[in-house]
């Protein structure tokens, strides 16, 4: 059968818990840890350069307070929150 | 001889740019096969050969995810172009620079191209393009596209790669981790020794550790696949042991460590003179306090050059127009011919082609919000809303410019990337109340509702908005459901924008609106003019010139009493009549007799005019019941009678489905007043009241105007759009049912409620 059918491998899961890019303010920077979600949307995210280990500057909220402006290898890129949330992040300051 | 040329790249890296530069005007814009994305294709000639140029959509990657990733990507393996040009935003490397590592894989011979280059410097990058070249294994051509800077030595580039595809250069490899690189040599050794082995082999082996699942599908089909497959998933599964991730996320980070390596080695980073001046003009223009304000001054500001500045062309395309009308019938004799051209073919097609300056205007904008890179914020600005819909950000701009036109608005869901999100968008935005109904309002409104008029006209529009909303949300809970993409969404910076690309953009556009009105509007005012020509005999149950002609006798005596008893009353003052005027008299003597006689007169002719008049509809409205026209009209005529609408509303709906606008002029028709009628004439006005309908079925009837099936050219532009009839008899049909629904809603409650009765 095609891997990409079968359940994702376990340790890519986020863990419960952990700093999430959607909890770091703006002006925060964080380094990528695990990226949850669909299989698309993880894959979308990897080729985009959020890869783990990856720096991530949150930049700000859009007026509305969704979705967020992110700085990731020197570009800029919009994520909305509740996808941000699937992504793990360690603070760096 | 001559060759194929594909240019890929990441999406706002300035790909559409170079492809400008280096084909000109001579280019064809098409949609790829099965599929609404663009096809750009173009060709140029150097040094004697001719290059076919074809560009590829604007992609991040070649996984097939998407439809413009499967595109380019079979464009590339199947196709195989002579020459690649990947173009690669210089200020932007790191990301960019991911494709082409796939592109390297896919085997193609490759020429790089370092665009913006001055925008790289102004971020203080300093690149050494030679050095690049070696690690890639390509040649880099650096280039600004918007002045054309490079291009030359870019064309010279292709032709020698080109040229040297004989002697086989050997590309570089990208090397991943030893590990991955001991399961790709594991799968390459079983690939050579199947018949898979001609293709590129190792792009093959890759793919399979991606879990890519074209390349298994294809895999599978071939001898030995099944053993190929079995090693992929040992492989995988040791990889995933041994990175604790994905075999997909391992080697997509490979790459990007490829990349970082590379970078490293040719890139000079000068923080100091580092400028990030997009980031300082979003400080403003995406604020959180002055974002919203902004974003709607522009929108403001949009409708308001695409309206007033439209108006001043759109009066002389008017002019012109009226001076062809008078010309041809001045020409022809009065003929059935005469009356197709003038009334038909240019009546017809005059009354959309004076939207003509609205559309370029319109697309021009559009073209200048795209091209500055403000589209993106707008979507990053909008997308909360949007988001509630179902929708992308960027699908506020189509909802918006549906209040001026749905077809170019429907038009305009291209810049949606996702099919769904462009489906969703233009099925809803028929809702969206274009200028084109406003006319109907206004008549009905201030025929009905005279105090309320301006209430009434904007509940319409509040009702448009509602019913976009609604059906958005249902349409994305049920036949649109899951088909929705997840929000990445990329801020490119800004950049100034060239009239030359503007231009070209505008046209690309605007083309396709004239190709419509010469093709469907064209035939679908001949059919109404059709209808409302045939059959040229009529017999009609009254006989109106005599009954006009009784009017006047009428009136005629009526004046001549009345000038008698005036003239009695002057001669005698023992007259009746002077009697009653003594009082006037007696105030102020004769001249008071005298004005009110010529008061009295004044008041018999007027309403002698308006007898006349109102003749002069009921005859030109059974006239109209008896053409064809008016047939359909009473056959539909049972179905609408529910909503209170008599064979007059049904006429003037059907009519209104070549042009809602035509509502109005369906109107004049019907009682009389001309074709040349405005929503403010008092004939129809009149006719209106006096043809029994009740404020509440006018009311019903503006809610089944805004909500009923769109135009003629926005069905033609769903069509084109969603590239199946089965969304456009959607579309149709949903709306047809919704208006008739809350039609009948209005009619039903209103009438047991009394309302406006």
């Amino acid at each position: 059968m095609f891997n990409s059918k079968r359940p994702r491998h376990q340790l890519s899961k986020a863990i419960e818990g952990d700093l999430r890019l959607s909890d770091l303010k703006p002006g925060e920077k964080g380094r990528i840890q695990e990226i949850g979600g669909s299989e698309q949307f993880r894959q979308r995210l990897i080729e985009m350069g959020l890869t783990r280990d990856a720096e991530i500057c949150v930049d700000k909220y859009a007026p509305l307070r969704d979705p967020l402006e992110l700085i990731i290898r020197g570009y800029h890129l919009s994520l909305r929150g509740m996808d941000a949330q699937k992504i793990s992040v360690e603070r760096i300051s | 001889m001559s060759f194929n040329i594909a240019i890929a790249g990441n999406p706002n890296c300035g790909k559409t740019t170079i492809f400008n530069g280096l084909t000109g005007a001579r280019q064809h814009v098409g949609n790829w096969p099965g599929v609404t994305v663009e096809r750009k294709s173009g060709h140029y000639s150097f040094a004697d050969q001719r290059f076919d140029v074809i560009d590829l959509p604007g992609t991040y990657s070649l996984s097939a995810f998407s439809a413009e990733e499967t595109i380019a990507r079979q464009y590339l393996l199947d196709e195989g172009p002579d020459v690649v040009v990947n173009i690669i935003d210089a200020s932007n490397m790191e990301r960019n620079l991911f494709l082409t590592t796939q592109l390297i894989e896919s085997g193609r011979p490759l020429v790089i191209v370092l665009n913006m280059m001055d925008m790289a410097l102004e971020k203080g990058l300093e690149i050494d393009s030679e050095t690049l070249s070696t690690l890639l294994g390509a040649p880099v051509v650096p280039v600004i596209g918007r002045t054309g800077e490079g291009l030359d030595l870019l064309r010279e580039k292709i032709l020698r790669v080109a040229t040297e595809i004989s002697q086989k250069s050997r590309p570089i490899d990208i090397i991943y981790p030893r590990d991955i690189e001991a399961e790709i040599q594991k799968i390459n050794t079983l690939l050579e020794k199947s018949p898979l082995a001609e293709r590129q082999v190792r792009w093959t082996s890759v793919k399979l550790l991606e879990s890519d699942e074209e390349t298994h599908h294809a895999v599978r089909a071939v001898d030995g696949g099944k053993e190929i497959l079995d090693q992929t998933n040992d492989s995988i599964a040791r990889i995933e042991r041994l990175f604790k991730d994905t075999g997909r996320a391992v080697i997509s980070h490979a790459r990007y460590g490829f990349i970082q390596g590379a970078i490293r080695e040719c890139v000079v980073e000068n923080l100091s003179d580092a400028v990030d001046s997009s980031r300082q003009i979003d400080r403003i223009l995406t604020n959180r306090w002055l974002g919203l304000p902004i974003f709607g001054f522009f929108m403001w500001l949009m409708f308001k050059i695409t309206y007033d500045i439209g108006s001043i062309p759109m009066a002389w395309i008017d002019s012109v127009l009226v001076a062809l009308m008078n010309f041809v019938s001045g020409v022809l004799p009065e003929s059935m011919i005469a009356s197709l051209l003038v009334d038909g073919v240019i009546g017809g097609v005059g009354a959309i082609a004076v939207f003509l300056p609205n559309i370029f205007l319109l697309f021009f904008i559009i073209a200048m919000l795209e091209d500055t890179g403000y589209m993106a914020r707008v979507a990053f600005i909008m997308d909360r809303v949007m988001h509630n819909i179902g929708l992308h950000g960027k699908a506020f701009i189509p909802m918006i410019m549906g209040f001026g036109c749905n077809v170019p608005a429907i038009m305009g869901t291209r810049i949606l990337e996702s099919r769904r999100d462009r489906i969703l968008t233009v099925l809803i935005n028929p809702f969206m109340s274009c200028s084109a109904r406003l006319p109907v309002y206004v008549l009905v409104a201030g025929a009905f509702f005279p105090e309320n008029a301006a209430t009434v006209i904007f509940s319409m529009y509040v009702l448009g908005v509602v019913a976009a909303i609604a059906s958005g949300k249902l349409f994305s809970k049920t036949i649109l459901k899951g088909m929705s993409k997840p929000f990445v969404l990329e801020l490119p910076p800004y950049q100034r924008p060239t009239f030359r690309s503007l231009s070209l953009h505008t046209w690309e556009r605007g083309y396709i609106f004239i190709q419509k009105m010469g093709t469907v509007i064209l035939v679908g005012s001949i059919i109404i003019w059709v209808l409302g020509y045939f059959p040229t005999e009529v017999t009609l149950d009254r006989d109106y010139n005599a009954e006009r002609a009784n009017v006047s006798t009428q009136y005629a005596q009526e004046l001549q009493d009345l000038t008698l008893k005036y003239e009695a009353s002057i001669a005698t003052d023992s007259s009746t009549y002077y009697s009653e005027m003594l009082s006037y008299r007696a105030s102020s003597g004769y001249h008071m007799l005298n004005t009110q006689y010529l008061d009295i007169k004044a008041k018999l002719n007027a309403s002698e005019q308006a007898e006349i008049f109102s003749l002069k509809q009921q005859e030109i409205g059974d006239i109209t019941e008896q053409k064809w026209i008016g047939q359909v009209g009473k056959i539909f005529e049972p179905i609408v009678r529910p909503l209170g609408f008599s064979w007059r509303e049904s006429v003037a709906l059907i009519t209104g489905f070549v042009a809602k606008e035509i509502v109005v002029s369906t109107y004049g028709v019907l009682f009389g007043v001309g074709e040349n009628v405005d929503e403010g004439s008092h004939g129809v006005i009149s006719g209106l009241r006096s043809s029994g309908m009740t404020p509440l079925v006018a009311l019903s009837f503006l809610v089944f105007t805004l909500l009923y099936t769109p135009c003629l050219a926005t069905v033609a532009a769903i069509k084109r759009e969603t590239g199946t009839w089965a969304y456009t008899l959607f579309s149709i049909g949903y709306s047809l049912g919704l208006a008739y629904t809350l039609a009948f809603c209005v009619t039903y409650f209103g009438g047991m409620f009394n309302w406006l009765s």
